[in-house]
């Protein structure tokens, strides 16, 4: 076996690397500061949190599970939809609003169980089953919207208790932002506490030795998709809370940026696993540069370009560096 | 000596076998195989009852106007599968560490954005070929730089490029449609002999290019050395990473390509390209059925890709909602995977 | 034992002198040297960590050597690069047969060197099949369909495939890398047989292997390397296993079993008549608290099966199996580890231990109930136990949290057996437990499963090294052709016996008796 390279130069280049997410989040964060005097303002980095970081911040917790299993799951948005279809269809029966979470997110694990039939039952691999999902939920939705339409819930009947979970504050504090903070610490319990989150994480390294250690693998993979769905649920409820209405497969839009955010947390990990506090800080950092970039005034279609770029740039970094240490 | 004489031809399976060749346990590959010609031959079948049911219920379908349609509605989708077949035979057919390029679709977005842009500049068509086939091309080795330097798994890698083109793409157009019309478009857009599209023909054409090339030539072969076990590539003197930067960039001259291709078939430059690309997908991953090993073929990416097209026509002619399309897609790749994982396990006890 | 050989210098075709490799601070090779004769086969042996695999990467052309020499047919070489290696007609039979299972034979042949139909660009797929089945069937006898792919073929004819690429470019030196690891002995025979051919006709092998028995069976010349540096160049005329194995390990051999005398307890698992399909029938048999019972039979007798059935890995089709006096079933594993079963498979790297997870991860993965405070996982106590095994075990690793990936094979097994030991298990099967594993390690792992024995746990080993067997053992049972053949007192029973058991030869004297 090779020695690591003693070099001081090298070692701190690894050092660098190893926290480039954190050094671009601060450098992100002060060349903000810098340009757009508001970005600093408490109401506009609440705004940040509410309004770019939470929705984006549970569906990337979801998605990490998947990933530290060693799996994807590309029907995350569907698990919104169906929520948010479920809720909405059972507020416009007539049904009370209790009942109607209830069904949201019994419509959002309904796609975590199909994953799970298809994943576990069968044996497909993750990410040719869920993206089978997200086209067969896609069709299910259209045919169930007479073709895409969506469904409003009536202005005068949403209950006054439904729109907390949207708009309404708790302790000062903005309900979404509440919730979002709970399921990261439930979801970072879970994760790096737990038996289960250590089973998954074993799944995600070598799947054998899991089962040859007498572990139940696949009621474990199968949990892993359906909790999967349920945080997904738990977003489709709050956005369906926000904007009062079901569009159609539109929890697509949170797919690959919950990717990406998972993707650039495992750069904070030394051995590169996914982990809750490196995907919070992967969608903090999308967050800011996506409100940066708004203040900044720079054009808004360069902004795309600026956050795509950044990601890369924090990946190449992330993996160069992994790539470098596998070799030492 | 030992090896004339004392073991029978074909098989060395010799010291374990008294018991269990007395069995006739099967060699587990066997199964697998009679179970690939199961698959490829019931996927035939289902593609060709299909085609069938529909030349029956709607007279029209079978009219060489309409198949000419057909295939020239599936030239854009079908080159850009093809870029993606080539990536996938030299990533290997693991979609998260193996071959992939999200960045196909954004790419031809981009492309046919720099087409129109130049035309609509006062350029002429030489100029906008060119500069659409250089950004796909371009796409290509950014994507091939972050694989093989940076080392970033391809889905990630491909994933964020994917973001970058598509915010360029809206740069370049202000998120509007550009319109562009040549003569080189207009003749490109145009039916040709016998009233099928000229868009047909070049998807044949291509398909049979790339088809010669990958199935056909010392690199094709190797490229699937390269995607099947990097090891054995290797061994045998192939520099991996060259191919790997090679499929990348022929996947980006695709989406250049299939650019072109659409700026003619839709006059112009739109919006969400991006759409196109888990259909893509899907199309390229079904190919594999088709094929005698269960690998990516160009044949069978052209296969699937025009069983999808003849799907969503025969719809139409039906009066089906074609809201069913992206289902039937859904539940056809489900039911591929399954009856191959099914298969293979049962092959494999 | 029989004096150092003096080569004729003039008829040396790889010559490697005084070599020294560092790795980091780390000495792989310091000073050794290798002389192969033109026209022989030629053996290097040494336990892991000898230096031999560097030895050979270093003539591959994979690694530089710090300090030494490298000539090939009297040519002094600095730096070897692959391509340069094979240029100069050394080829490499890899213990990984590095072939494309979804190849046919013919493109696993020709890969990298295809031929073309004249004139054109495109594959001459016709010539590659014809001439790949005259070469496969003239000179190994072998005839394969035209359409079988090389997933489909067995291990041995996937070798022969390999042998044949190397023979396409007319190679003057094979090098064979542990070729027997993954073959039965009659396939290893095969082999041998061929490479004593190719030998006739001039091409010189190199032969690298840990079984000692082939080496004396096959090379003319061996060279025995300890601690980087070469020991002894003999020839094998007159030089037993014994010896070479002296050599290496610079001990005597009987010292590697410390068998420990335990009374044997209650009986803790009784089979009654299990049998599975067409795998095994009416399998009988009583294991108490503190013995350690061997199994052996050769690939498809059986016994490995059994193994698998015991874990809860096959379902058996009749039969029962008792523990404690309860009749139990495991239709998986997790209900065999319920019932305080444990395996450590054959397959280490695959099945035993994550090499991505850490050490205490590892070592916890089987038992984390035992560390769950309130649904939570107490990391302090899960640490102490995974600290206190590595200390009772001696795993070698620079900390707790190292991924088991940076630790040697020897070390990796103890962590799959740690595993079982957090868990507290009563019923441990060990199947090859030693394999890949270096010869001190060895010796530590048979240590650890008398110390097993002495706590009053049931111990099976399932092995096919039955000098092993022997020496750690209490009792060995033989099965050939599904069924338990005989059974043996370890203490009381010589190698030969049960070889003979193993491979039928009884059977038959039996049969015409």
């Amino acid at each position: 076996m090779p020695a690591q390279s003693s070099h001081p130069v090298a070692a701190v280049l690894r050092g660098f690397a190893r926290y480039a997410l954190v050094a671009a989040f601060a450098g992100v964060f002060a060349i903000f500061a810098a340009i757009a005097p508001s970005f600093l303002s408490g109401a506009n980095l609440l705004s940040v949190l509410v309004n770019n970081f939470t929705l984006l911040a549970i569906v990337a917790i979801a998605m990490t599970f998947a990933v530290s299993a060693g799996g994807i799951d590309l029907s995350v948005g569907t698990a919104i939809d169906f929520s948010s279809f479920a809720f909405v269809s059972l507020v416009l029966a007539g049904q009370p609003v209790p009942l109607a979470i209830l069904g949201g997110l019994a419509g959002g694990i309904l796609v975590g169980l199909f994953n799970a039939l298809l994943i576990s039952g069968i044996g497909i691999s993750p990410f040719l089953a869920t993206l089978g999902t997200l086209f067969v939920g896609r069709s299910a939705q259209q045919l169930l919207t007479n073709g895409g339409n969506p469904v409003y819930l009536p202005p005068s009947g949403i209950p006054e208790a439904f729109r907390l979970l949207g708009h309404g504050t708790i302790a000062g504090v903005p309900a979404p932002l509440v919730i979002a903070f709970g399921i990261i610490v439930v979801a970072w319990l879970i994760l790096a506490r737990t038996r289960f989150g250590r089973v998954n994480l074993a799944t995600g390294i070598q799947a054998s030795v899991v089962r040859y250690s007498g572990l139940a693998l696949p009621r474990y993979t199968a949990a892993t998709y359906v909790l999967v769905s349920l945080i997904a649920a738990v977003a489709g409820l709050i956005v369906t809370s926000t904007v009062t209405v079901y569009i159609p497969s539109s929890g697509n839009a949170f797919l690959l940026n919950a990717i990406g955010a998972t993707f650039i947390g495992t750069t904070l990990d030394p051995n590169g696993r996914p982990n809750i506090p490196g995907t919070v800080l992967g969608v903090l950092l999308l967050s800011i540069v996506a409100n940066g970039l708004l203040l900044s005034g720079l054009n808004f279609y360069w902004q795309q370009v600026a956050t795509g770029l950044l990601i890369f740039t924090v990946l190449a970094i992330g993996f160069a560096n992994r790539k470098a240490g596998a070799r030492a | 000596m030992l090896v004339d004489t004392s073991y029978p031809p074909p098989s060395l399976d010799g010291f374990n076998s008294p018991a269990h060749a007395a069995e006739g346990t099967p060699k587990p590959v066997h199964g697998r195989s009679l179970a690939a010609v199961a698959l490829r031959q019931g996927s035939l079948a289902v593609f060709i009852g299909v085609l069938v049911y529909f030349s029956f219920a709607a007279p029209f379908f079978l009219s060489i106007g309409n198949i000419g349609n057909v295939l020239g509605q599936s030239a854009i989708a079908g080159v850009l599968a093809i870029g993606l077949t080539v990536v996938i035979i030299a990533g290997g057919s693991n979609v998260v560490t193996g071959g992939i390029d999200l960045s196909l679709a954004a790419n031809m977005g981009l492309s046919a954005a720099v087409y129109a842009s130049l035309v609509q500049a006062g350029y002429g068509d030489g100029l906008a070929v060119a500069g659409a086939l250089g950004t796909g091309l371009l796409i290509g080795a950014v994507n091939a730089a972050a694989i093989t330097l940076a080392g970033i798994v391809p889905l990630l890698a491909t994933l964020a490029v994917m973001n970058i083109v598509a915010g360029l793409e809206l740069v370049l157009t202000q998120n509007t449609v550009v319109p562009a019309a040549t003569d080189f478009l207009s003749a490109l857009s145009a039916a040709g002999p016998f009233g099928i599209p000229v868009l047909a023909f070049v998807l044949l054409g291509f398909t049979a290019l790339a088809a010669g090339v990958v199935q056909y030539t010392p690199l094709g072969l190797r490229l699937y050395a390269v995607g099947e076990f990097p090891e054995a590539a290797r061994a045998a003197g192939l520099r991996v990473k060259l191919f790997i930067t090679g499929a990348f960039l022929a996947s980006g001259l695709c989406g250049g390509f299939a650019g072109i291709l659409s700026v003619s078939y839709l006059s112009g430059s739109t919006t969400g390209a991006g759409d196109m690309l888990l259909p893509v997908v899907v199309t390229a991953l079904l190919g594999s059925v088709f094929s005698r090993r269960l690998l990516p073929t160009i044949g069978g990416t052209l296969l699937a890709t025009l069983f999808v097209s003849f799907l969503i026509n025969g719809f139409q002619l039906l009066n089906i909602s074609s809201t069913l399309v992206s289902g039937v897609q859904g539940l056809l790749i489900l039911l591929v995977v399954s009856a191959t994982t099914l298969l293979q396990r049962k092959g494999n006890q | 034992m029989a004096a150092p050989v003096n080569v004729d210098q003039e008829d040396e075709i790889v010559r490697l002198s005084g070599i020294v490799k560092r790795f980091g601070g780390a000495q792989a090779l310091s000073g050794a040297s290798l002389a192969v004769k033109r026209g022989t086969v030629h053996g290097l042996v040494g336990q892991n960590g000898a230096g031999k695999s560097t030895l050979i990467k270093l003539l591959a052309g994979l690694h530089q050597a710090d300090e030494g020499q490298i000539e090939i047919d009297g040519i002094a070489y600095g730096a070897l690069t692959p391509p340069q290696v094979e240029h100069l007609g050394i080829h490499f039979i890899h213990q990984d047969r590095l072939l494309v299972p979804t190849f046919t034979v013919g493109e696993a042949l020709f890969l990298g060197r295809e031929p073309r139909i004249a004139g054109t660009p495109f594959l001459d797929r016709k010539l590659m099949r014809q001439k790949s089945a005259e070469i496969l069937d003239r000179y190994f006898g072998l005839r394969l369909p035209n359409s079988a792919l090389i997933g489909d073929l067995t291990a041995a004819e996937k070798q022969i495939v390999q042998i044949t690429r190397a023979l396409l470019d007319g190679p003057k030196v094979l090098v064979f890398d542990e070729p027997t690891a993954a073959l039965v002995r009659r396939e290893a025979e095969l082999l041998f047989g061929l490479i004593r051919r190719l030998r006739d006709e001039g091409i010189t092998i190199h032969y690298i292997s840990h079984y000692l028995s082939e080496i004396v069976d096959l090379c003319d010349t061996v060279t025995v390397l300890r601690n980087g540096r070469d020991v002894a160049t003999l020839p094998v005329v007159g030089t037993s296993a014994k010896d070479i194995g002296t050599l290496m390990v610079n001990r005597d051999i009987a010292e590697l079993y410390p068998k420990p005398q335990v009374s044997l307890g209650e009986p803790l698992l009784q089979l009654d008549r299990l049998a599975l399909a067409d795998r095994y029938a009416d399998v009988s048999l009583t294991l108490h608290k503190g013995e350690v019972l061997g199994l052996t039979g050769l690939l498809g007798s059986g016994a490995k099966e059994l193994v698998r059935t015991l874990f809860g890995l096959e379902s058996p089709t009749a039969g029962t199996v008792t523990i404690h006096g309860e009749t139990v079933l495991c239709p998986n594993p997790a209900a065999a580890t319920a019932k305080r079963l444990a395996l450590v498979p054959e397959d280490r790297r695959r099945d035993g231990v994550a090499l991505d997870l850490s050490v205490t991860e590892n070592i916890t993965l089987a038992s984390l109930d035992r560390f769950s405070r309130a649904g939570l996982l107490d990391r302090a106590v899960e640490k102490r136990q995974a600290s206190a095994l590595i200390e009772r075990l001696q795993i070698k690793t620079d900390s707790a949290d190292a991924l088991v990936r940076t630790l040697s094979g020897g070390n990796q097994q103890k962590v799959a057996i740690a595993k079982w030991l957090s868990r507290q298990s009563e019923i441990y099967l060990l199947d090859e437990p030693s394999v890949g594993v270096d010869i001190a390690a060895k010796v530590e792992i048979y240590t650890l499963i008398g110390e097993l024995a002495e706590r009053g746990a049931g111990v099976i080993v399932l092995s096919s090294d039955i000098e092993e067997l022997l020496g750690i053992t209490d009792r060995v049972l033989v099965f050939f052709r599904g069924k338990i053949s005989r059974d043996f007192i370890s203490a009381e029973t010589r190698p030969e016996q049960i070889l003979a058991e193993v491979t039928g030869a009884n059977e038959t004297l039996r049969h015409a008796g």
